[in-house]
């Protein structure tokens, strides 16, 4: 009986949804609510640890990069190659707004100038912008609940998020698609500021990792080059590791192992 | 008496008439001839210093490496091919590249570089590379030592202007010290023992060694011996990073490239990018090199290649630069055409003012039983030979300038030469050696020529006798 209400709810509420194009669902819930739901699954907690696999794919040739990386809030994070063999022992520095690289090669600390902070992280699809501006999707973008839409046999919201004017962001929109159970996001399509879509990003395989299901699985694919995309595989994933701040300095990102 | 006999003692009837046209034609050719031999020399230079510095005459590349010139356009090149292109009759060397680009560092100056592996041996056979390392360098340290000595003022004053200048060779060294042959004893041995400079060549085999334009090592502060950091983008997205050791500095004669080129061997790049065996390009380098001999060249070198694989001349590589010369030239062609057109008024206005002059003389001529014809051809011969005797006095007195311009070509110091290389080109104007373009100029003065010409035949036939004698 409950089960026969909550569809005649649901159905009730798309019709409501067609004639107000507002609300959505049976709980009512806001499109800001479930956005914040949504980010929280990935920066609720201060502290992180992460080992990840990345996949550059090419249309001609691909290569995979293992590495560890240890994030303090949004601010800071030190990332570490682990392999291939060739890039093992590079390590990556974000302070703010700043971004270092560390190579053994070369026994050098390079702060990434402006320049290059367009081009791709290890010749990924991710720029370093990407890491760097992590804007808040809660308070720098407005959202709105556009329609309900199956993604990967799970049904989804999809909602627009449309940056506001005096808001700092790379994207001038996106659109999410987020589960409607587990509040993740499934599918994200990201446009520049004049309305082109840039690339879309798509989350699979859902797994448990330290107490949370996460997506462990996630395509990113540039729109405008044919056969290229970068996968990144989550091996392992920590929260609320014991880390302080002095732990991502200089000094760290030569010794860390 | 000939038609032509009569025609010349005319001309030194009225020495004056005759010498003021001719100077005007003179003067139309001399200019011209002078200005169009800087001008194509210039261009000349600019080419040789890219083709034969940088992009030679014809390369192979992957056939995406045009378009988009990045490491991951490389292509391995087999022995097969590079000795079927070696075969050509055309051909007389073919040298294999792998070039990308790096960001170069030392202490905490750095500099986008372009980093080209090369084999050292072919690289030096074809772009002559052992030459260009350089020999002499006027440092201000090296300007100081000298000034010490017991030297002529004039050197000193050589000194200033050229401080900082590096040279690869004795001969220009000479020539902007205006040292001759004779009293090089006293002041060479005082240069080459303050500004002489080590250098050396990289060796077969060397992996951490790599040589920088000048420019370059200006700076980054660079000598040889120290230590280079290189870091950049290898193959398929791997990370390239190294130290180097700079064992040689070589001076390019086209400063754009001389300010950001690195050279290492070929090997030693294919490790840095992570790229065994494979190449961005072959250079080939050929006997005939008009654009003609290019061109078939390149047709016959076609069945060779694979569908993978494209060939480009060096228009087609320098695009650029062929560009803007070809807009310069149209720019020169207008020069010359307000050149022109003035003289050939010029040219016409004497002819009008002697046919004026002249008119009370015709009409007796051909009162007295001379036929109008006749006449028409003396008139003609004589604006002949007063055209040829500008246009020869013309040619003969660009040569020596010409000349001097070509061996002493013109060069910029100061300000104006800083203005040229800020635009990527050796301040350096050499005129062209007499060539086609000679012949083009004095083609032209016989067309303004022909013109006269035909007026004023025009002019002797419609003449009315009865009113000429009376003017």
């Amino acid at each position: 009986m409950k089960k026969y209400l909550r569809i005649i709810g649901k159905a009730l509420s798309t019709l409501l949804f067609f004639m107000t194009g507002i609300t959505v669902g049976a709980q009512q819930i806001s499109a800001t609510e479930i956005v914040r739901k949504a980010d929280e699954k990935w920066n609720g907690e201060t502290s992180g640890y992460s080992l990840m696999k990345m996949t550059i794919v090419r249309p001609s040739w691909q290569r995979t990069i293992e590495f560890k990386s240890w994030s303090l809030e949004d601010d800071y994070a030190l990332t570490l190659i682990t392999s291939p063999a060739r890039e093992k022992g590079q390590t990556f520095l974000k302070r703010v707004n700043e971004l270092w690289s560390w190579n053994p090669a070369i026994n050098r600390l390079i702060k990434l100038p402006p320049s290059m902070m367009s081009q791709g992280w290890m010749g990924s699809d991710y720029t370093n912008d990407d890491i760097l501006r992590e804007s808040s999707i809660v308070e720098d973008y407005t959202h709105a609940i556009e329609k309900e839409e199956i993604v990967g046999g799970n049904m989804c919201f999809k909602i627009i998020l449309t940056a506001k004017d005096d808001a700092d962001v790379l994207w001038g929109r996106q659109i999410w698609w987020i589960d409607q159970k587990e509040f993740i996001v499934l599918k994200a399509e990201l446009f520049d500021e004049d309305g082109y879509l840039v690339r879309s990003e798509i989350a699979s395989e859902l797994r448990i990792l330290d107490g949370r299901l996460l997506p462990t699985h996630i395509e990113l694919i540039p729109a405008e080059e044919e056969g290229s995309k970068t996968v990144l595989d989550i091996v392992e994933m920590k929260f609320n590791i014991k880390l302080e701040e002095n732990f991502f300095s200089q000094q760290n990102m030569k010794s860390i192992r | 008496m000939k038609d032509y006999q009569l025609a010349w003692r005319n001309l030194w009837r009225n020495k004056r008439r005759t010498m003021i046209t001719a100077a005007s034609v003179f003067f139309a050719v001399f200019f011209a001839l002078v200005m169009r031999s800087f001008q194509l020399g210039t261009y000349d230079k600019l080419f040789k210093d890219v083709i034969e510095s940088y992009t030679g005459y014809i390369q192979v590349q992957q056939k995406d490496y045009f378009d988009e010139p990045i490491i991951d356009n490389s292509f391995e090149i087999e022995p097969v091919l590079l000795q079927q292109i070696q075969n050509d009759q055309n051909v007389t060397a073919v040298i294999p590249r792998l070039e990308s680009f790096a960001l170069a560092a030392a202490g905490s100056v750095t500099q986008g570089t372009m980093v080209i592996g090369i084999d050292s041996e072919g690289e030096d056979k074809v772009m002559n590379l052992r030459n260009k390392l350089v020999r002499f360098k006027i440092t201000p340290g090296a300007v100081e030592e000298i000034r010490k000595e017991d030297v002529p003022e004039r050197l000193k004053k050589l000194l200033d202007i050229y401080s900082g200048e590096a040279y690869t060779n004795v001969e220009r060294l000479m020539m902007d010290f205006a040292i001759r042959e004779g009293d090089s004893s006293s002041v060479l041995p005082l240069i080459r023992k303050h500004a002489s400079f080590e250098n050396s060549y990289l060796t077969s085999g060397d992996m951490s060694g790599v040589l920088i334009g000048n420019g370059l090592a200006e700076y980054l502060k660079l000598g040889v011996g120290d230590t280079v950091d290189l870091i950049g983008q290898g193959y398929h997205g791997a990370s390239a990073a190294g130290k180097y050791v700079v064992r040689g500095i070589v001076r390019l004669p086209s400063p754009e490239i001389d300010n950001i080129l690195v050279y290492m061997q070929i090997d030693a790049a294919r490790e840095f990018y992570d790229a065994p065996g494979m190449v961005t390009s072959a250079i080939i380098n050929i006997k005939d090199r008009d654009d003609g001999d290019v061109a078939v060249t390149i047709s016959r070198l076609q069945k060779y290649i694979s569908d993978q694989q494209a060939l480009h001349s060096w228009k087609e590589l320098n695009a650029l630069l062929v560009n803007q010369m070809e807009a310069d030239n149209k720019s020169g062609a207008i020069m010359l055409g307000i050149l022109y057109l003035v003289i050939a008024f010029g040219v016409f206005g004497t002819v009008l003012m002697m046919l004026a002059e002249r008119r009370r003389e015709f009409g007796m001529l051909i009162s007295i039983g001379m036929q109008k014809g006749k006449l028409a051809k003396i008139v003609s011969f004589e604006m002949l030979l007063i055209g040829l005797l500008g246009v020869v006095a013309g040619v003969i007195a660009s040569l020596p300038v010409v000349f001097l311009g070509h061996f002493y070509p013109l060069k910029f110091k100061g300000e104006v030469g800083q203005m040229y290389e800020n635009y990527g080109f050796d301040p350096v104007m050499p005129t062209m050696l007499p060539d086609i373009f000679y012949l083009w100029q004095v083609v032209v003065v016989l067309l303004i020529l022909l013109i006269s010409i035909s007026f004023s035949i025009r002019k002797v036939n419609r003449i009315n006798v009865i009113n000429a004698i009376r003017a």
